[in-house]
């Protein structure tokens, strides 16, 4: 299991541990965590699923898709340095941990 | 990870097709008893549902559907009915358990093949990641809002022509979505006039459950005359490759036949939604001047009228799904192997999920909705649109007609439930 702590916009603070594979998008709307919707179940179609990595968590991250990078773009909160979309991130795959803040809107 | 706690977010909406008519054509006398295989005894029987009734007015239906039990099996549509905003997010959000390879052949007889809609994961995937290539927003920005602005300036100047008292769907809402339809796909030398009736005629086939015979030869003659079409287009883009669907399909390997079917399907689903959009977002301005002055303030602010429009007059009512496993909705037990209607008119109205959701108020940032559904299926076309309709058509219409509404003289008509619109809508000036 893979450790990922979501920061909410509103101070409080979510931890899930995640089966290998799973995107951060997918665990995070199957166990109720508020500030994610993930409207397109993970084709980089929409930027619901907006999350600002913490800097000490990025460098292990695979580079940013092309589509991830245009989605992004319409992301409802501005993006960041650290912006990526939760549905491109699969525990194990690209993160053996992680911590995210949730923007203040998707 | 918990595969079965219902949830509360999300949103949904995406396909449609098959039950559709269905549930449109089924008459009382075909509506069986309540069925012995599915459900019976596990969840309430709506029995008091009337399709007649949904065809006038679904939403007290659909709110007496939530209020009562939000998940009933409904011996009139033979399905078990998910009207909850919860329960519908639930069932998208877990396509392993909500598939879409639902059972019955009337959409692979009246497409000639599966689409991507009724296919599910890996194999969706595939297909669905082709044309989601020229359907993210920078491409509808530079390839095809070009053609939409163009489309819309033709049919403005033939609404202007039919002058007041014109048929807004006729002259207007109805060749726009079948003209910025044909555009996306790459088909030319083809009337809108003709895609709108091959569309009607899929989605009559799709629905054939009665297997009316008059149905199936006009399926079979539509798909004659897009076969013919297709020929053209499948020549033309192999040698000149574009940003258009079909270019984009048969460029990705596809069999001809799976290229085939999937035009088939964006034909079935492409026209009729954006059109019901045009007409409906015209309708609730006129009821509402005082959110028609807010929008023309901003233009922009058409793009949340457009958005509040899908939610409150959802095109697509119902979407079908049929349940793998045994599973738990809102607190009832459904068997794996039902069939299920996926509400979604209801969903966007239910007061769990949306405050005052019966009322129309587009100052309302971020009401959410399912009106192009969630997950996997999340409607192809919800970019183009947002664009097309949103962005592009509506706000021109009060351009050029700053006091457009509709007719006090002539009221429109709507047509049917699970896909509502309407059928005409008098204009005036």
């Amino acid at each position: 299991m893979i450790s990922a702590t979501f920061n909410h916009p509103e101070g409080t603070t979510d931890t899930l541990q995640i089966d290998p594979g799973v995107s951060l998008m997918k665990a995070a709307v199957l166990n109720g965590i508020g500030n994610i919707i993930g409207e397109c179940g993970g084709q980089a179609m929409c930027a619901t699923c907006h999350v600002l990595v913490q800097p000490e968590y990025r460098d292990q991250l695979p580079p940013l898709g092309e589509d991830e990078d245009e989605m992004l773009d319409c992301a409802a909160t501005e993006r960041t340095e650290g912006s990526r979309l939760g549905c491109q991130l699969k525990a194990g795959e690209h993160f053996s941990a992680i911590e995210v803040d949730l923007p203040e809107a998707q | 990870m918990d595969a079965t706690a219902a949830v509360r977010t999300g949103c949904p909406f995406t396909d449609k097709r098959s039950a559709v008519e269905r549930a449109e054509n089924a008459p009382t006398e075909m509506c069986s008893p309540v069925s012995e295989t599915i459900g019976a005894g596990e969840m309430p029987v709506a029995n008091w549902i009337n399709v007649a009734e949904l065809r006038e007015d679904p939403y007290p239906t659909y709110a007496r559907l939530r209020n009562e039990s939000p998940v009933a099996w409904v011996p009139a549509i033979k399905k078990v009915l998910i009207a909850s905003f919860a329960g519908c997010l639930f069932a998208e959000q877990h396509p392993e358990i909500f598939s879409n390879n639902v059972s019955g052949a009337h959409m692979t007889r009246a497409f000639g093949g599966q689409p991507m809609i009724r296919q599910d994961g890996a194999d969706h995937s595939a297909e669905r990641n082709v044309i989601n290539q020229t359907l993210r927003p920078k491409k509808i920005k530079e390839v095809w809002e070009a053609r939409f602005i163009a489309n819309t300036q033709t049919y403005l100047d033939a609404l202007e022509d039919g002058g007041p008292g014109a048929d807004l769907n006729d002259v207007f809402a109805a060749p726009l979505a079948a003209k910025n339809l044909i555009d996306l796909l790459g088909l030319s030398c083809v009337a809108p006039a003709d895609v709108a009736r091959w569309s009607a005629d899929f989605m009559a086939g799709a629905g054939n459950v009665l297997d009316d015979q008059d149905i199936w030869l006009r399926c079979q003659r539509s798909r004659e005359e897009l076969g013919s079409a297709l020929d053209e287009a499948f020549a033309r883009l192999r040698k000149n490759p574009d940003d258009s669907i079909i270019s984009l399909l048969i460029h990705s390997g596809m069999p001809e036949e799976s290229v085939r079917a999937n035009v088939t399907l964006t034909i079935s689903g492409g026209v009729s939604e954006p059109q019901h959009i045009m007409t409906s977002s015209v309708s609730l301005l006129t009821q509402h001047p005082e959110f028609l002055s807010w929008a023309q303030e901003e233009p922009t602010r058409f793009e949340q009228v457009f958005q509040e429009t899908l939610r409150l007059q959802s095109p697509i009512a119902m979407i079908t799904r049929e349940t793998t496993t045994d599973t738990e909705v809102d607190g009832f037990r459904i068997p794996g192997g039902s069939q299920i209607g996926l509400l979604l008119a209801s969903a966007n109205r239910d007061v769990l999920a949306i405050e005052n959701p019966d009322e129309f108020d587009p100052t309302h940032e971020a009401r959410r909705h399912l009106g192009f559904g969630s997950g996997d299926h999340l409607c192809a076309g919800k970019w183009a649109a947002e664009a097309a309709v949103g962005r592009i058509a509506v706000p021109a219409l009060y351009e050029r007609f700053p006091t457009l509404r509709t007719d006090p003289a002539h009221p429109g008509t709507w047509n049917g439930w699970v896909f509502r619109g309407f059928s005409s809508l008098p204009v005036v000036w």
